[in-house]
């Protein structure tokens, strides 16, 4: 769905204009986000920081087509997702998402090839060439070996990494992960985001972590900081290998 | 997701919930089981009834009297009674004729009893004999097992029902025939003696002495035949002569004894063979229409039938209350893994799953509960109807036997049942299911993304 042409460096990947999200809570009115514009790039990693509740996690879900705004536009690859149905928006996400949870969210009943072949199924992929694209996304996190495990037999890290694995098997251009490592030790999260980010930069895919956890803004090109629903500040970090070294620096391009 | 996919998820799901999945299909097995089983009992009773009526009768024949006089007593089962407002009609060739244009007839024949003494040599039997049309008897389907039928033109011919023979016997050496049922003598002869003379044959001593004034005629026939109708009271113990023969004897019988043969007011019986059992109550309607009497097995079959049917409705309805509570059994274990699962379906969700194959996931595991429940519900209703057709066969007939015949099954699974069970139970589970899956489908997928 993503238009390949439109995703060159000049025009964001992601377009988030004025986004405002209120949620009801009975007679109450909840801001969850009160206006937020921004503006994200192909191959960029960013990062968004914020305690619970800031509404950080509303930003990703809306960005992901699991939520619609209240207010504003999300514009990605050049798709209204926010004005997509149901339909179109799981189509959206079967082709350009990726998901990574915190709790890893891995189906209890089927082996490991099996969770990392999932959202291959659902976009009707033939069992064959599912399984080999399954073996290449485990090879790559480190996984080789286990596929006819289930993931209440391997520890947390071990199971994040399957649910990495299923997030990049489909190849999407966009990759979500929300407290990936929020389960896990120190050791384990550097292992872990270690993966996570040489996956990103060799497919030259998009990477939007949320997290709580400052040492994690380390991986990241870019940190946002989110606070009562309002951006309160953004980090540039490691400038040369930053994309958008020119727009950033807003001069000639 | 292809349905492969599909089915392969959805019994996973299954296999890893087994205590919930074996009592949520243990209820489906219990209800096909009783359905299947209340109804081979009902199929098992129907067939035991015409079984039993068989052997009265021919279900195929429909006796016909005129609406007064006649010997109408002789097949008392369910005998129908013919318009009282109409007045007397002529039970002749005219009216047989058309009872032979009503649509499904095949045969028609008048018909006479009477009782006749035979003997071949020293050997006598005392014999109930019909007289019916001698080219009719093969159209009505009585089959010989030895020897010939009845044919046109046949004058002083007989054939033997198959039980017959065996009441020869000989008076110089017993009191009376044994009915054994081995002939002692060979029918098949054309040396039979045949009389209205109840005494012939008999030790002279054993003679009333009035009975002596009556001079009985005695004529000489010829054996042709059994029939081959076992079992059967209403071929296997009667003697069939041409009719023309009979009534010249009961002439004879009567001027002997001085009484009145009145040959004028036609046929006292008639018999009328309807090709198809379906068509009887139809013929013997008009037959009725036109101002006679009639009664068949077939009266009676119906009657005993709706009887069956009646007992099946209601043991059948006993088993439909056990399926519906299986189908709640079902609705509740799905309502109940959707719930577990809000949190899986949620992930389904985001990782790319369409709503129709979550909604599609969720109906299979339903259905595949209903499926599996009536496979194995079938396997144990043949089962069970093995053990009631053996080691429960006595206890049982007792119970339900009121057809009066020897019952050998007391259940009876067509071929249909199980299928239409089978389809059935996949249906309820489907239906069961459909709910459930709707609200897995309409499922928020935030769920999943909420950190416990």
């Amino acid at each position: 769905m993503v238009d390949e042409k439109s995703a060159d460096l000049r025009k964001p990947l992601i377009e988030v204009k004025h986004v405002r999200k209120v949620y009801r809570m009975g007679e109450e009115k909840v801001v969850a986000l009160d206006d937020v514009s921004l503006d994200i790039y192909k191959g960029e990693i960013v990062c968004f920081l914020g305690t619970s509740g800031s509404g950080k996690s509303t930003f990703l879900n809306m960005v992901a087509g699991l939520e619609k705004p209240t207010k504003g536009e999300i514009i990605v690859g050049g798709v209204k997702v926010h004005k997509l149905n149901e339909e179109m928006v799981t189509l959206f996400r079967q082709k350009n998402v990726g998901f990574i949870f915190q709790s890893y969210n891995l189906l209890p009943m089927l082996t490991t090839l099996e969770n990392i072949s999932l959202p291959l199924v659902f976009r009707n992929v033939d069992k064959r060439k599912r399984d080999a694209m399954a073996k290449e996304a485990m090879r790559a996190v480190g996984l080789k070996g286990y596929e006819r495990r289930r993931p209440s037999q391997m520890s947390g890290g071990q199971q994040q990494r399957v649910g990495i694995a299923r997030a990049i098997v489909g190849k999407p251009k966009i990759i979500f992960a929300d407290e990936p490592t929020g389960n896990l030790d120190s050791h384990t999260t550097q292992e872990v985001m270690e993966i996570i980010v040489n996956m990103v930069r060799e497919n030259n895919q998009t990477l939007i972590i949320v997290t709580h956890d400052r040492t994690i803004s380390e991986y990241a090109d870019r940190v946002i900081t989110i606070q009562d629903g309002n951006i309160l500040g953004i980090e540039v970090k490691g400038v040369a290998k930053n994309p958008l070294k020119e727009s950033v620096g807003g001069s000639n391009g | 997701m292809n349905n492969l996919d599909i089915l392969g998820l959805s019994m996973r799901n299954l296999l890893r919930r087994k205590t919930r999945s074996i009592l949520a299909v243990t209820g489906v097995i219990i209800g096909i089981c009783a359905i299947i089983a209340t109804l081979s009992i009902g199929f098992g009773l129907q067939e035991s009834f015409r079984a039993s009526l068989e052997q009265w009768g021919n279900l195929h024949l429909v006796t016909v009297y005129p609406t007064s006089g006649g010997g109408g007593g002789y097949a008392v089962v369910g005998g129908g009674s013919g318009p009282q407002d109409k007045k007397n009609v002529k039970l002749d060739e005219k009216a047989l004729n058309a009872m032979e244009k009503i649509n499904g007839v095949s045969g028609v024949s008048p018909r006479e009893d009477t009782y006749l003494t035979f003997g071949i040599g020293k050997y006598i039997a005392s014999i109930s004999v019909i007289g019916v049309r001698p080219d009719m008897i093969e159209k009505f389907n009585y089959e010989v097992q030895e020897g010939r039928n009845l044919h046109a033109g046949d004058k002083n011919v007989l054939v033997f029902g198959n039980q017959t023979p065996g009441t020869f016997y000989n008076p110089r050496k017993s009191w009376g025939s044994s009915y054994s049922g081995k002939p002692v003598v060979d029918v098949i002869t054309d040396k039979i003696v045949v009389t209205a003379d109840w005494n012939y044959g008999q030790p002279q001593r054993n003679l009333p002495t009035d009975a002596n004034k009556v001079v009985y005629k005695e004529y000489t026939f010829k054996g042709v035949g059994i029939l081959a109708n076992a079992e059967n009271y209403e071929t296997a113990y009667n003697v069939y002569i041409p009719i023309d023969v009979v009534r010249k004897i009961n002439e004879d019988k009567a001027k002997a004894e001085k009484q009145r043969y009145d040959k004028t007011s036609g046929y006292r019986q008639a018999m009328v063979f309807v090709d198809n059992i379906e068509d009887v109550k139809r013929v013997s309607d008009t037959i009725r229409e036109m101002g006679f009497q009639t009664s068949s097995m077939n009266d009676a079959l119906e009657t005993m039938q709706n009887q069956a049917r009646m007992i099946q409705m209601i043991l059948g309805g006993i088993g439909a209350i056990s399926l519906l509570v299986a189908a709640l059994g079902i609705t509740n274990t799905m309502i109940m893994s959707i719930y577990e699962r809000t949190k899986e379906i949620g992930v389904m969700k985001v990782i790319g799953a369409n709503l129709p194959d979550i909604r599609k996931l969720f109906l299979v595991e339903a259905a595949i509960i209903g499926f599996v429940g009536g496979l194995a519900g079938i396997g144990l209703s043949y089962l069970l109807s093995l053990l009631m057709n053996t080691a429960l066969l006595p206890a049982l007939s007792s119970i339900l036997n009121s057809g009066g015949g020897e019952v050998t099954r007391i259940s009876i699974i067509p071929l249909w049942l199980p299928l239409a069970a089978l389809g059935f139970s996949t249906a309820i589970g489907v239906l069961s299911g459909y709910s459930p899956a709707r609200r897995a489908m309409n499922m928020s997928a935030l769920e999943s993304l909420r950190n416990e």
